[in-house]
């Protein structure tokens, strides 16, 4: 009793206080509760693969955004995850509680290599050097078919959960404790430094702060949360193939995550959430199925043009004010900070 | 088969520096990473399908036609898309990735996803060094010299080229001593569409057409640019040929590994980024603000 | 253009099946339609010929008041599912789904690109569906079905035949050719390069290579492999032509097809180019060569030669409506017309019970006779499945294979032509 009344304290106190706080509990709640409310398969097929490309769409945040290295091969961590979880699967049949995790940390382990020779490089330079890793996979798992399937992939991998609801909620859950963990590091001291090494790399190591190291974090990170990702989405759809290394999924990343806001964490999530279903619906009506990617581009594009930080900075900076004195956000409807009482006007 | 080799290098790399030229240029003189460079590139190609068979001009009428058109809508990308939101790095990233991605849709839908060729303008092989080369080849070597001595003359020859040079080192400073710096970025963009221009119209009848013919290249480009340094226009030339025998010696060293040669190229670009990360030709632009 | 009105009078049909209540459907029509899927990428002709095939199908079997379903006859309504696989395999498997839980499609039909194509075959068994292939090759599918029957017993497949059957075939007719050119040109070791795409569907193309071909009395000069999605052949031409190889035999899906024909013509590589390669089996490679494309061959399923007696007729309807030649996806006709039949002999559209009488179909179809082996595959031997070899000489696509083989010949194949280039030396 005592537990439930603090804890509704909290939520009044620091939660309903925030639009944009409220706006994060409605969504973790209706998540958790869409299958009292439907369990139509493909419903829960779309928002299942929201859920991965989320999580995807966040490391590329926490590695392009927040530390500045603007990653162009973020499909290198997503099928590094992918292939490794199928490798173990397929070959020596390990169940997919244990593959996927190990799949992440080969992911984990192929981000930290990728982050080496990136360690010398800056800017696009660096971007254009990192869309270069997952062409080199896919080139060695080409080179060895009998490995890795060739272009068909592995196939046939073991299902993680064998009902859909169950499926559901592994990825829901997944979802929301990687995203809240990855927002946890970008709140913390790590994540600061990582904001540090963006603004300006030289101060920060003149201030004695040991950047590559920090750099390296990012992408190890970065490729731990896409490993996850890549390992789930292999079990759930049972091919891991080399589309999961494509060109294309790593512009996806960067489009979800753009459009939805970099440095947040919370932005890419809402841009998969919103462009994922969107594209999803519009293949539900005749023609505009057929030029859905042509819609999707152009969305974008629009959106951009009045929102260049992203939708999420801009709804946010809607409904919010952020206190000149203090820092501290308050809801837009508001006179005064509601922490320093400053005037807001 | 060295022989072989070495023309078949030529070939290669002379197709690919035209590519990866105009790519450095806008970047060099904008600090700008155009995908839709790619793009142009793709939509020349078409430009010239369309005005040979379906408007039945003759190629010396079409391939000026398309380049002069893929320069408008170059500037028009420019103007439209890159201009606005270009305080903000990732925002003309991908913008220009979202613009391709329509230019994509737009020739698929209606061309299709069919591979599609262009006729044949310039029918008829040589024998150099013992070893055949078409019309067609010689063609756009001749033609990608041009392009490159062009592009050389306005450079050092012309006082816009000045301007786009000195651009290039120091925005601020050539601002400063009272260039037009919007201007010079408008005509670094038009030469830039020129080249990409160039490139889809004359390389396209050497191999297949298809809406997803600009990833490919991109690749390179962004291979080549990086091993050369990123905005340096001689880098991009030398590595553009370094990449093009790199490819040439995988598939006549190693025939059964043909399929490897983009792999094995962007493998030598990382080796190079470990050993010289501002490229080979890049100026290590330590504390640029 | 005919194709364009018909899309729009499908699209029109799909719309209305989406958006008219279901009385007000039952209204309209006698009965509930039997609804297909036909799934494959839409913007490309794998999927448009898919779509083609199965659309000729349906309109004969609506003009005949419809499909026997027990007492009632229920027309056939097909169901234009999109899977944009070539540009993004994800998109595969949520279109196969989304037809199957929104449109309840009752059978799909269709498929291309390998690696969604199994995404497919999952989720189709997942829904217990009929799910019949008509455009990937891989052994893998069929070998799932012999693995484990009561999970992928949904599946089968018309065309084409599993790869390591393709290849077989393809050996058969490099025999005939190599005799031809000994006899021909006088040579006395024919020299073969082999030219296949790195791809898991070559790669018993490639080891058959290596072990047959010196078997055969043949020499063995080169093994070549690009990428795939490679649209530049010129260095491995040339590379090729070094070697002095009058054959290169190749296995190509993907656009280096196109690639091929246009730098061996532009080159003069003194060669005959034969093997399978599917852009050279579409009507659009001549021009796409730029008529560099002479002389190249090809294993194919359809054209001007009389398969079975169902092939001309359906070739020359198939031509009127849509101005060109079927590919093979285009035997989505054969697979909505096995199934109707299959419908009708088990009375009812439950995939179930549907299969059991799938399985034993033994039926003329359009380019074969249809009768399923134990890996739900059509069964690929004489008499049952031949396929065509087919040479492009001076625009015409024309087949010249199976001529005598196995005492096989078809109505209509002409002999095969050396290219005048490799007489000149």
């Amino acid at each position: 009793m005592r537990w439930l009344r603090r804890g509704w304290r909290f939520v009044r106190g620091e939660v309903l206080v925030l639009p944009s706080r409220v706006l994060v509990l409605a969504f973790c709640l209706g998540l958790l509760a869409l299958p009292l409310l439907t369990r139509d398969p493909y419903v829960l097929r779309v928002v299942i693969l929201s859920c991965l490309f989320a999580i995807f769409a966040a490391s590329w945040d926490l590695v392009s955004g927040y530390s500045g290295q603007v990653s162009l091969g973020q499909a290198l961590y997503f099928g590094a995850g992918a292939y490794g979880s199928a490798l173990l699967n397929h070959h020596l049949g390990w169940t997919p509680w244990v593959t996927i995790p190990a799949g992440a940390l080969l992911a984990t382990l192929t981000g930290a290599l990728a982050g080496v020779p990136c360690l010398r490089l800056r800017g696009s330079y660096l971007s254009l050097a990192t869309l270069a890793f997952p062409l080199i996979l896919t080139g060695a798992l080409f080179a060895l078919p009998s490995l890795s399937g060739g272009e068909l992939g592995l196939s046939g991998l073991a299902p993680l959960v064998r009902s859909r609801v169950g499926f559901y909620y592994v990825a829901v859950v997944t979802m929301l404790v990687s995203v809240f963990a990855m927002w946890l590091v970008g709140d913390s001291n790590t994540g600061l430094l990582f904001h540090a090494i963006r603004e300006d790399e030289t101060a920060a190591r003149a201030s004695g702060i040991d950047t590559p190291r920090y750099r390296l974090t990012a992408f190890a990170l970065a490729g731990l949360f896409g490993g996850v990702a890549g390992g789930l989405y292999a079990h759930f759809v049972r091919v891991a193939g080399p589309s999961t290394l494509e060109v294309t999924l790593s512009f996806q990343a960067v489009i979800w995550g753009v459009f939805g806001g970099v440095a947040t964490i919370y932005g890419p999530v809402a841009g998969v959430f919103l462009l994922y279903p969107l594209t999803e619906l519009l293949a539900l009506v005749p023609w505009l199925g057929e030029h859905r990617l042509l819609i999707f581009a152009l969305v974008v594009l629009v959106i951009l043009r009045v929102m260049p930080q992203g939708v999420a900075h801009w709804v946010r900076d809607r409904i919010e004010r952020e206190c000149r004195r203090c820092k501290a956000r308050t809801v837009a409807t508001r006179a005064a900070c509601r922490v320093c009482g400053a005037d807001l006007r | 088969m060295l022989r072989s080799l070495l023309v078949t290098g030529l070939v290669n790399g002379a197709i690919y520096a035209l590519l990866a030229l105009g790519f450095s240029l806008i970047f060099g003189v904008a600090r700008i990473v155009n995908i839709a460079y790619a793009g142009l590139y793709m939509l020349a190609a078409y430009l010239v399908y369309i005005l040979l068979n379906v408007a039945g001009l003759p190629a010396p009428a079409a391939v000026p036609l398309a380049v002069a058109a893929t320069v408008v809508l170059g500037l028009a990308v420019y103007r439209l898309v890159i201009e606005p939101v270009r305080e903000h790095e990732s925002a003309v990233l991908i913008s220009t990735i979202a613009l391709t991605l329509i230019f994509q849709e737009l020739v698929l839908a209606a061309f299709g996803g069919n591979f599609l060729g262009n006729p044949v303008w310039a029918d008829g092989i040589v024998e150099v060094l013992g070893v055949t080369v078409t019309y067609q080849q010689l063609l756009s070597l001749g033609v990608v010299t041009l392009a490159l001595g062009g592009v050389w003359l306005v450079l050092n020859r012309t006082r816009l080229g000045v301007a786009i040079r000195a651009t290039a080192n120091d925005r601020e400073v050539a601002n400063l001593m009272g260039m037009n710096v919007r201007r010079v970025e408008l005509w670094s963009a038009a030469l830039s569409a020129a080249l990409a221009g160039v490139a889809g119209a004359v390389v396209a009848p050497l191999a297949v057409i298809d809406p997803l013919m600009w990833q490919a290249p991109l690749v390179n480009i962004l291979a080549i640019v990086v091993v050369g340094g990123l905005g340096s226009l001689k880098g991009s030339l030398i590595a553009a040929f370094v990449i093009g025998y790199v490819e040439a010696a995988t598939v006549f060293l190693l025939p059964s590994g043909s399929f490897l040669k983009g792999a094995v190229a962007l493998t030598i670009m990382v080796g190079v980024l470990l050993l010289r990360p501002e490229g080979l030709f890049g100026v290590a632009f330590e504390e640029e603000r | 253009m005919p194709s364009r009105s018909l899309h729009a009078a499908a699209l029109v049909l799909a719309a209305a099946a989406l958006l008219a209540a279901p009385p007000l459907a039952r209204a309209e029509a006698k009965a509930d339609p039997i609804k297909i899927g036909i799934v494959g990428p839409m913007a490309f002709i794998q999927g448009e010929d898919a779509w083609n095939g199965a659309s000729l199908a349906a309109d004969q079997l609506n003009a005949a008041g419809g499909v026997q379903v027990g007492a009632v006859k229920r027309p056939v309504l097909l169901v234009k599912v999109d899977t944009n696989e070539i540009l993004n395999v994800g998109d595969a498997t949520n279109a196969l789904e989304r037809a199957l839980t929104r449109d309840k499609i009752d059978f799909a039909v269709g498929g291309f690109r390998s690696e969604a194509a199994l995404a497919m075959q999952e989720v189709a068994a997942d829904a217990k569906k009929i799910f019949i292939v008509t455009g990937a090759s891989l052994d893998k599918m069929s070998a799932n079905v012999v693995a484990d029957y009561e999970r992928y017993k949904y599946w089968f497949r018309i065309l084409p035949p599993r790869s390591s059957d393709l290849v077989k075939a393809s050996y058969a007719m490099l025999g005939a050719i190599a005799a031809q050119v000994k006899a021909e040109l006088g040579v006395p070791v024919v020299k073969v390069a082999v030219l296949a795409e790195k791809a898991a569907w070559t790669e018993g193309f490639v080891k058959a290579a290596q072990a047959n071909i010196p078997k055969m009395g043949m020499e063995l000069v080169g093994v070549f492999q690009p990428s795939a999605t490679a649209t530049d052949v010129g260095p491995d031409l040339t590379a090729i032509k070094a070697t002095g190889a009058h054959l290169v035999f190749t296995a190509v899906s993907g656009p280096m097809g196109v690639a091929l024909g246009r730098q061996a013509g532009e080159l003069r590589l003194p060669a005959i180019v034969f093997g399978i390669n599917v852009e050279a089996q579409k009507e659009t490679f001549w021009k796409s060569t730029g008529g560099k494309g002479n002389y190249v061959s090809t294993l194919n399923f359809y054209a001007d030669v009389e398969s079975t007696p169902k092939t001309m007729p359906f070739v020359e309807a198939f031509r009127k409506k849509f101005g060109r030649l079927p590919t093979y996806t285009a035997s989505s006709y054969d697979a909505v017309m096995i199934l109707a039949a299959a419908v009708t002999g088990a009375g009812s559209v439950s995939s179930d019970l549907v299969v059991p009488v799938l399985e034993k179909t033994d039926t003329i179809g359009t380019s074969s006779r249809l009768t399923f082996d134990k890996g739900h595959d059509v069964t690929f031997a004489p008499g049952h499945t031949v396929p065509l070899g087919v040479q492009w000489q001076d625009g015409q696509l024309v087949a010249f294979f199976p001529n005598g083989w196995q005492g096989i010949t078809f109505k209509g194949v002409k002999p095969f032509v050396v290219p005048p280039e490799m007489k000149k030396k």
